[in-house]
Formats: C-alpha cells, structure tokens, sequence
C-alpha cells in the first residue's frame, strides 16, 4: 500500500514538473500574433500564400517554372525576378502581385520574396565554367537558323515541326504560343524543365551545349509559329494527327 | 494550541451570535440546506443547474482579474490584450479560463436546459423557475456576444457589423437599434464602451438577481422529483403528493445531495483550467481594421450554427427569417410550461419530447459542423496558395501546364478543389473529365450554368482551349474520360485529341 502511495505521489509530482518546468503549451508565443496582411513579411508565410499555386509548394513541382531551379537562379538577376513578381508579365498567366499593379503586396513584401527566392535557393557556382547564355536575348535573331538550331537540339523529343513526341509534347501548338511571353520561352529553353525531365540548354544533345545564339534563334523561330487567331477549338489543325 | 483553541471558540461563538441576533440569517440557511430533497433526486442528472451557477461565479472572479488591466478604448482594446497575453503574469491563463469558461457556461446551460425539459421539470409549480430560466439562457447568450466584442479583433468588429445588420432590419425602429446597439452610425469608441458595460454592469447585474430569483425558488418549490413513468402531474394535487414524497423518501440536501453537486462542479472546474493550460486563451485575431479585407471572420463555436444558417438561407428568407424566427422560439420557450403543464413528466412517455430534443440537437450540430469549413464561400486565396497536385502536373503536356496555369490565375480554385484543396463552393474537378467531354466543358467554361458564372469574356480562345485541355486530363488513374460517341463516328476513333498532342504522355 505504502509504495503504491509513494509510486502515485511520484507520478503526481513529476506531472507536476513536467507541467511547470517547460511553457504551458496554452501560453500564446510573442511572434505568434496574427498581424495585418500588409505587415507579414516572412519568405515562407508570402512565398505559401502568393507563389506556391503555381510555382509549387517548395518552389519546384508546379505547373508554371520551378523557382527554386538553381540553374534559373544562376542565370537570371535579381532585378529581372522583381519585376516579374511587382509586374507580372503581359499576356500569360503571372499577375502583377505589386499594389502598383493592382496585386495585393506592398513594395517590401515583393522585396521579401524576390530575395527569399534567392537566399534560400541559390546554389553557387553550380554553372562555374559552363559558360551559360545571358537571361535575356542580346544579339538579333534570325528564325530560320532557329528552324536549323530547332532540329538539331529539341526535334528528337518535340517531334520534327513542334507537334509533339514520344517524349516531348507539342511545344508549337497555337494556344501554348499564345499564353508563353518570348522570354518564357527562352528561359525553358535554357533550364529545361528538370523535375519533368527536361533537360537545360547543355543536355539536349549530350556533349554540345547550345550557343546564345541557338538558344534566341530556336525562341525566334517557335515565335514565329504564333497564328493570328490561336484557340480556335474546332479549326482543322487541331485534329492534325501527331 | 489546545489552549488558545479553548479561549477563541466560545469568543467566535459569542461575535456569531451577536450578529446572528441581528441578521437572523442562521436559521433560514440552515433550513435551506437541511431541506429535504426526495431521495431519488441525488442523482448524477440533476448537477448542471449548480454546475452552471458555479461557473457563473468564476466568470466573475476571472472577468473581474481582467478588468483590472483592460481598456475598454478603441485604441487601446487590442494592446491591452496583448499585455494580458505577455506582460502580465499568467494574465493569458486568466483570459483563457474566462474564455473556455464561457464556452463551458454556454454549453452547461444548454444541457441543463435539455435535462429540465426531459424531467419534465418546468411543469406545474415551476413555470416561472422554467421562465426565468429561459431569460438566463438569453442572458448567458447576451454575455458570450458582448464577450467576444470586447476582445475587438476582426471577429469582433465584423460580428458587431452583423449585429448591427441584423437590427438595422426591423421596420421603422431598425435605424434607431442600430443607433442604440452601436452608440452612432459606425462602429466606434462609443460601441466598445456600450459593450463594455453591457458586458460588465447590465448584464451581469441582470444575471445575478435572475439567478437569485431562480434559486429562491428551486428552494420553495422544492427539486424537482425524479419523473416516473405513470405519475402524472395534477395541479390540485401535486404539491400535497410532493410534500408527501419528501417525508416519506426524503434526504436532506446537505450533506445527502449536495456531494455530487461538488464533486461535479470540480470536475468542470478543472476541465476548464485544463482547457485554458493546453489550448490557451481565444484571439485576439487581427487588429480590428475595416481596411484589411483578406479575412474571414467567424464568430465564437456557439453562434457557429448561426452564421452557417444565415450563409444558406435566401436572400429573400432572410429578413423574415432573421426577425420571426427568434420572436417565435423564445415564445414557445415561454409558452411551453403553459401548454403542458400538467401530465406525464417521464421521458420515456414522451416521445414528441425526446424528438424534438434530438431534432434541434442534430440540426444545431450539422449547422455548426458545416460553419467549421464554410463550403459555400470561395477560398479567396486557394489560386496562388493551393499548389496544384502533383499528379496533375507529371506527364502532362506544355498546353495542359499552362492549362493548369489558367485554371489558378483565373481562381477557378477559389472555387473547385483539386486534391482537397481549394474552395468547395462548387464541385470537386479531381474527376472532371470523367463527367464531362471535351465539348462539355468548353460550353461550362464559356457560358456557365447550375451556379457557375460564365466565364466567356474573361478567357481569351487560347486560354479556353488550354484550360479545356488541362481539364480532360483530370481523371483517376483507372477510368477513362468521357467520349463524344458522335464525334467518334464522325471523325475516327483517335479523333478527341483536340490539344495538341497526346495527353498525358510519358517523357
């Protein structure tokens, strides 16, 4: 009976202890408060809430270009990146998130996220002595080379004129050329698509790296392709077996 | 010690008994708590009436703690409250034991209602005790409103915004209510300082002299006997048969009932200081800004059921609803002990009783279940922060992707959830293309229908065409999606690729 009493007095009191020692978990956390939506500025809260839909959840796996994509952050600055964020990009499907351009985000938030992106993703020197072609297209384009550059590096896996292939889907269809900006596509055509297993500019055709100039001729050439009206559900081209 | 014992208790005594000569008070208490109470009444179903006085008592206590720091100032409200949670010492302890302690207090009312009604207990001599009770219940509704103004958060501020709707309602008076509830046209300073004394001074003064009354005459009438089946209530004889029971079978209350009264209001009273130490106090959620529109207020778990039925009722139900209903419900409260007053107390001979019991109990619980995720609001934020599944993306198309693209830039999420995220405010598209052909749903797309806008002028043909392409891939795994049997007449069995290149191929 005697140990019973001690045995339970000692559960009782480390109960107790165990209680006192660390913080009720009741007890609300100092950082815990819910502040105004204008005033959250932590990468991961802004990165969950505005950026993870499309850009999926850790930043790769999504729909639309992974962000967390190494090789995209080696290539492209952040001032391009803020930009896009602050403006959105015309004619595709990324919003302007600056209030400035009738998002929802201050102008401090966009500057949490373009250098959360950065801070947290960026692997340096992960392009050292590869050489990589500039963000933006610099020399003038010529599409027809584009035609040439299009056959030796992308037709294997997007098929011979765009439509598609066993490995690769059809990259020339109207309504996708008419929902890509240029430089969308130019970025794509650079980092690929790594987690769908499209490879960057160096891997498609192993051993030869596409040059600058490839990479803004083939972009000029897929450009080129753009129809006047794209969409039309019920026009002959889309019933074009592939 | 012995001693000083036997020279202080004839000195204790002596001071008693000077006041006792004046007061006259020891032997009514006396007399209340040796009262008898039939036998059968000490029973674990007749604790919550003093269950529900006992919380009521540590409201007091805790509400007057937190008086002691807060502010009732527009301004002020909401620091003070993170003062309590932080600066003071264990002032969040005591704002979540006032907090859990009135959901507690809602809660235990309500049973103790249940109970009363089941025993039949507001029948003849206690109709007005059953009365008074109801005007307690509104009155304990009264403090958890006012309660959760006083914290002046977002939900606050928005329930006062409803509050003040609702009043705004009633014909000819409604602007005048408004005025009366909010002390002006706006939520304001004046509208905390209303609450604050509703909350502090009229209310609670109210409270305790109905809860004095209600008392008094628990303790005149006597308990309520425990029902049995086949004795029925007659108002010419009741009280003698009572009288008779109490001589025959019964106890007196103290010691012989009150035991279980005790033990159980321990028992709530450490449920609710352990639900304060673990789940902590409520809010404050955001500060109380009419600006910040990203927000979906709610108000506390015992009007859940409320805010879910004022969200599905139409529009043109609502003003009737919202003004009759509660006229009617209290009528029939008050009426109730009139209309049968006499008669078969037992519930297991009162089936209409124990119906209209369960009846309203599942129909406030599916309510307040329905309000915890709220499936006819839009998920305002689902479109950029609902990543689209992952299995929706692997082996799709680059114009299924931007398919996807579309269907989250143009919120269609906030809406249609996609693996069991997103809005539930239409269907769930996980199996769209299963349902619906290719030409389906462009014709839903574009021109709507069964609740759905049409989106015709706010998607360009590529947007259409990619969208429509992205939904023909979501199917599960072992189903195919639908067909147009027609078009596969007219155009070969391979016809339906209309998105450019094969769907969901392997790369």
């Amino acid at each position: 009976m005697n140990r019973f009493r001690s045995l339970g007095t000692a559960a009782v009191l480390s109960l107790l202890l165990s209680a006192c020692s660390s913080t009720p978990p009741g007890q609300p956390q100092k950082d815990a408060e819910p502040v105004a939506p204008s005033q959250v500025m932590k990468f991961t809260t802004l990165y969950a809430q505005n950026c993870s839909g499309c850009h999926g959840a850790q930043g790769r796996g999504g729909a639309a270009i992974a962000l967390a994509d190494p090789v995209y952050l080696a290539i492209v600055d952040q001032a391009s990146v803020r930009k896009v964020i602050a403006n959105g990009v015309h004619g595709t499907t990324m919003p302007g998130f600056a209030e400035s351009a009738g998002g929802m985000l201050t102008d401090k938030q966009v500057d949490a996220i373009t250098s959360g992106i950065f801070s947290n993703w960026v692997r340096k020197g992960i392009l050292d002595g590869s050489n990589p072609p500039s963000y933006a297209a610099k020399t003038a384009a010529n599409a027809a080379n584009g035609k040439l550059a299009y056959r030796t590096y992308c037709a294997s896996c997007h098929g011979p004129e765009g439509e598609g292939g066993r490995k690769g889907s059809a990259i020339t269809n109207d309504s996708f050329l008419a929902l890509v900006s240029d430089q969308g596509l130019r970025t794509i055509v650079i980092t690929g698509r790594p987690e769908l297993g499209a490879p960057d500019w160096r891997g498609n055709v192993p051993g030869k790296p596409m040059t600058d100039q490839e990479i803004t001729d083939v972009v000029a050439w897929l450009a080129s392709r753009r129809v006047q009206n794209p969409g039309q559900p019920y026009s002959a081209s889309n019933y074009a077996q592939p | 010690m012995r001693i000083m014992n036997a020279k202080i208790g004839p000195a204790v005594a002596k001071i008693g008994e000077w006041f006792d000569r004046r007061l006259q008070l020891a032997a009514p208490i006396r007399e209340a708590a040796e009262h008898p109470v039939p036998r059968k009444t000490a029973s674990w179903f007749y604790v919550f009436g003093s269950a529900a006085l006992t919380v009521f008592l540590l409201q007091v206590v805790t509400g007057i703690l937190l008086a002691l720091i807060y502010v009732p100032s527009a301004g002020q409200a909401w620091s003070s409250l993170q003062a309590l949670n932080h600066d003071v010492a264990l002032g969040w302890f005591i704002r979540a034991m006032h907090g859990w302690g009135s959901n507690f207090m809602v809660a235990i009312v309500l049973i103790h209602m249940v109970q009363v009604f089941l025993f039949g207990a507001y029948k003849f001599p206690r109709e007005l005790t059953w009365i008074i009770g109801v005007f307690l219940l509104l009155m304990t509704l009264g403090m958890a409103f006012s309660g959760q103004v006083l914290r002046f958060d977002q939900d606050a501020y928005w329930g006062l915004g409803i509050g003040a709707s609702i009043s705004s309602r009633v014909p000819i008076i409604g602007p005048a209510a408004v005025k009366l509830l909010l002390g002006g046209p706006i939520i304001a300073g004046a509208t905390l300082s209303r609450f604050f004394a509703l909350h502090v001074f009229v209310i609670p003064g109210m409270l305790i002299a109905f809860v004095g009354l209600h008392l008094l005459m628990v303790l005149k009438l006597g308990i309520n006997e425990w029902p049995m089946p086949g004795r029925i209530v007659k108002r010419a004889t009741y009280e003698r048969e009572y009288h008779e029971l109490t001589k025959q079978d019964g106890a007196p209350f103290v010691p012989y009932a009150i035991w279980k009264d005790m033990f159980f209001t321990a028992f709530i009273i450490l449920a609710i200081a352990a639900c304060a130490f673990y789940f902590g106090p409520f809010g404050p959620t955001g500060q109380p800004d009419p600006t910040i529109i990203q927000t979906a207020p709610k108000p506390d778990y015992f009007f859940l059921w409320l805010y879910a039925l004022l969200s599905l009722l139409p529009p043109s139900m609502e003003t009737p609803f919202l003004l009759i209903a509660p006229v009617l419900v209290i009528l029939a409260l008050i009426l109730l002990p009139f209309l049968s007053g006499e008669g078969e107390k037992s519930w297991k001979r009162r089936p209409i009783a124990v119906l209209t019991v369960l009846l309203i109990a599942i129909t406030l619980g599916t309510f307040t279940r329905l309000a915890q995720f709220a499936p006819w609001s839009p998920h305002m934020n689902a479109w950029s922060g609902d990543p689209v599944p992952d299995r929706f993306v692997h082996g799709t198309t680059a114009l299924q992707r931007q398919g996807a693209l579309v269907f989250q830039f143009k919120q269609c999420r906030n809406c249609h959830s996609l693996g069991n995220t997103g809005g539930q405010r239409g269907p769930a598209l996980d199996s769209v293309a299963v349902r619906l052909t290719h030409d389906q749903l462009i014709r839903q797309v574009i021109q709507g229908g069964g609740n759905m806008p049409a989106y015709g002028n706010n998607l360009s043909p590529a947007e259409t065409t990619a969208l429509v392409a992205f939904l023909e891939t979501l199917h599960p795994a072992g189903q195919s999606p639908a067909r147009d049997a027609a078009r596969d007449i007219a155009l070969g069995d391979s016809s339906q690729k209309t998105s450019g290149g094969p769907r969901r191929d392997k790369r």
